[in-house]
């Protein structure tokens, strides 16, 4: 049996037992989130451009991430809506960056692994930066805004008379809570899986200077820092999506 | 009032510290002198030549030439103005297009009928632009919070280098202690920077080591069992040490934060449930735990699959592109990831049982009662 699948099948029993139905479909969105990841490959591969398969790609796989991770309707709604703005907003910053700073592609410590392959692929590597950094921000992003919107839903139940401005203080509030853990879980989730690129680094003597210029360094430091201002964007705007569904709801009362 | 002050006090700051910040950012753009490097900047580009070529696989490709003139901005050549020629495509996987403006590396031989070459671009601008977006965002709306969010990254990325300095100092001989002696330090560091020190914060700690520690139990149990079929170490990047170590301490690692993350929500919520109603029954809060895990837990392991995957990309196309099929791509780039993935998965979920369980026996009213 190859390690994969036995790795993939312990998963899957323990989020079924120990998550019940939501584990189960939580596993399912994991696996509908790697064809999609793969389809945004292959696409772009076959010469899609990169931007519309991001906007396309991220699109869904922020669907089905909020709403199979989340029963609450109100909660996933609003977060979902809010999940979409941020990832609007985060690539008209990622767009431009990604032109300005050009680290897109491989760099010479990548030179072992390109022997023998043709770079002059035709499809522009810029392009795939930017969906690179789009696509990792979504998961940090999904879960910021559902932690956002299931806390203020929760309050809405409890007071349905909340006023607005309550609620803004609320969001922040639970946006304060979660960004310390939000923080840490996107640090070590980056920079846990390039321990052996600062070895490298370390070992062959890299200044600090060239550090900081190194393509992947930055390729990999400025994806963390999207991921940061998307979780601290969500914050505010999940917050204010809620409360223009919270004022919907009460005028509907009203009528 | 006096809190109204300090409010005041505190936006002024933030802002002051904001806007120094984006002046440092523009003296990066004059910070040449700091370089050991020899950096220049391009004043004028002309386009030399275009054309067209395709490859074995017939993917088709620009190749362009195009003469950069650039002036030196350091050291014994500063002021000289160099032409050099830069040859790029238009896709760029290990070139780019020059403009001016742009300030560059270069390498100047000491020898004059060398070549004068540019060694790349300098990124220290951009980088410091989308730190200091990043950084004003979170003063501006988390103040206090965002600062002791800042101050534990720097702290974990202190420890990071030093332990990467006793690695290399010990040739790799004993990451597995290192690391695994680091990623208990990180924890404790992390969790009592957001939570201080006490009971809820001891709690959490044992629960993301437990965790943690059983999903690497598990995941080498399997190992040993299917032979690691399918565990592709040869295709890991960048590796200067032997692989497999360094592989299982980069997932603990980067699974790490997610589990701390996940346990700091049920243990705080359980807390605060057991505050709120002091007669509850253990068990309960033990239910209770279950309930609140159950919708983090999944959209928390996508976030790390999408981190761990998305790094995967331009290697992965390049595959494509190259010819090579869907299995043998998925192999040699993305198997490593997927692995990562479902380990950190393991722990995740696994987290979230021994939280509540520490959680509800550990909890203050239950110690009194013995």
């Amino acid at each position: 049996m190859n390690t994969i699948t036995v790795l993939g099948a312990i998963l899957f029993i323990l989020m079924t037992v120990i998550g019940g139905k939501t584990g189960a479909t939580a596993f399912l969105s994991l696996i509908f989130n790697f064809g999609l990841l793969f389809l945004a490959v292959v696409l772009i591969s076959w010469g899609f451009p990169a931007m519309g398969v991001s906007l396309v790609i991220g699109t869904i796989i922020l669907a089905f991430t909020i709403f199979f991770g989340e029963d609450n309707e109100l909660a996933a709604k609003t977060a979902y809506v809010a999940a979409l703005i941020v990832m609007v907003v985060l690539i008209l910053i990622i767009f431009p960056v990604e032109h300005w700073i050009m680290a897109q592609g491989f760099s010479l410590e990548d030179s072992e692994d390109l022997e023998g392959m043709s770079l002059t692929i035709g499809v522009s590597f810029v392009g795939v930066a930017v969906t690179e950094a789009i696509l990792s921000t979504l998961g940090a992003i999904a879960e910021a805004s559902i932690a956002i919107a299931a806390g203020l839903s929760e309050i809405i139940e409890q007071h349905p008379q909340v006023t607005t401005k309550r609620l803004y203080v609320d969001g922040i509030s639970i946006g304060k809570q979660i960004i310390g853990t939000t923080f840490n879980t996107l640090f070590f989730g980056f920079f846990g899986g390039f321990l052996a690129l600062f070895i490298w680094f370390s070992g062959l003597h890299y200044s600090f200077g060239s550090v900081i210029n190194n393509k992947i360094f930055v390729a990999e430091v400025i994806m963390v820092l999207f991921s940061l201002i998307g979780v601290i964007l969500t914050v505010p705007v999940t917050t204010w999506v809620m409360t223009l569904e919270h004022r919907r709801g009460q005028s509907k009362l009203k009528d | 009032m006096k809190q109204r002050m300090q409010q005041h006090w505190g936006l002024w700051l933030t802002l002051a510290v904001v806007l120094l910040g984006l002046i440092g950012v523009g003296l990066t753009r004059v910070n040449a002198g700091l370089y050991r490097q020899t950096v220049a900047q391009v004043t004028h580009v002309s386009a030399v030549s275009h054309t067209a070529t395709s490859d074995e696989f017939e993917n088709k490709d620009v190749n362009d030439v195009q003469m950069v003139t650039v002036r030196i901005l350091n050291h014994q050549h500063r002021g000289q103005t160099y032409q050099i020629k830069n040859n790029y495509t238009q896709s760029g996987a290990m070139d780019q297009a020059y403009h001016r403006g742009n300030q560059v590396f270069v390498r100047i031989p000491a020898d004059r009928h060398s070549t004068v070459t540019i060694q790349g671009l300098k990124r220290d601008t951009a980088l410091a632009f989308v730190a200091w977006l990043a950084i004003a965002l979170l003063l501006l709306i988390m103040r206090f919070n965002g600062l002791m969010a800042l101050l534990s990254v720097a702290l974990n990325a202190v420890l990071f280098y030093g332990a990467i300095q006793v690695d290399l100092a010990t040739n790799g001989g004993h990451v597995y202690t290192l690391f695994g002696v680091l990623a208990v330090i990180f924890a404790a560091l992390t969790l009592w920077l957001v939570l201080g020190w006490g009971r809820q914060m001891l709690v959490t700690f044992g629960a993301t080591l437990v965790g943690t520690g059983l999903a690497v139990i598990i995941s080498l149990t399997v190992f040993a069992v299917t032979h690691e079929r399918g565990v592709t170490y040869e295709s890991m990047q960048y590796v200067t040490q032997v692989p497999r170590p360094l592989f299982l301490v980069e997932t603990v690692l980067g699974s790490l934060g997610a589990v701390m993350d996940e346990s700091t929500d049920i243990v705080a919520s359980l807390f605060q449930l057991k505050t709120e109603r002091p007669d509850i029954a253990a068990n309960q809060v033990f239910k209770s735990g279950l309930q609140i895990g159950h919708s983090i837990m999944g959209p928390l392991i996508n976030v790390l699959f999408l981190i761990f995957m998305a790094d995967t990309f331009a290697m992965t196309l390049l595959y494509l592109r190259n010819g090579n099929n869907w299995g043998y791509t998925f192999t040699m780039n993305m198997s490593l990831g997927m692995v990562q993935s479902l380990i950190s998965g393991i722990g995740i979920v696994l987290a979230i049982p021994v939280a509540s369980w520490l959680a509800s026996r550990l909890m203050p009213g239950e110690v009194s009662t013995r």
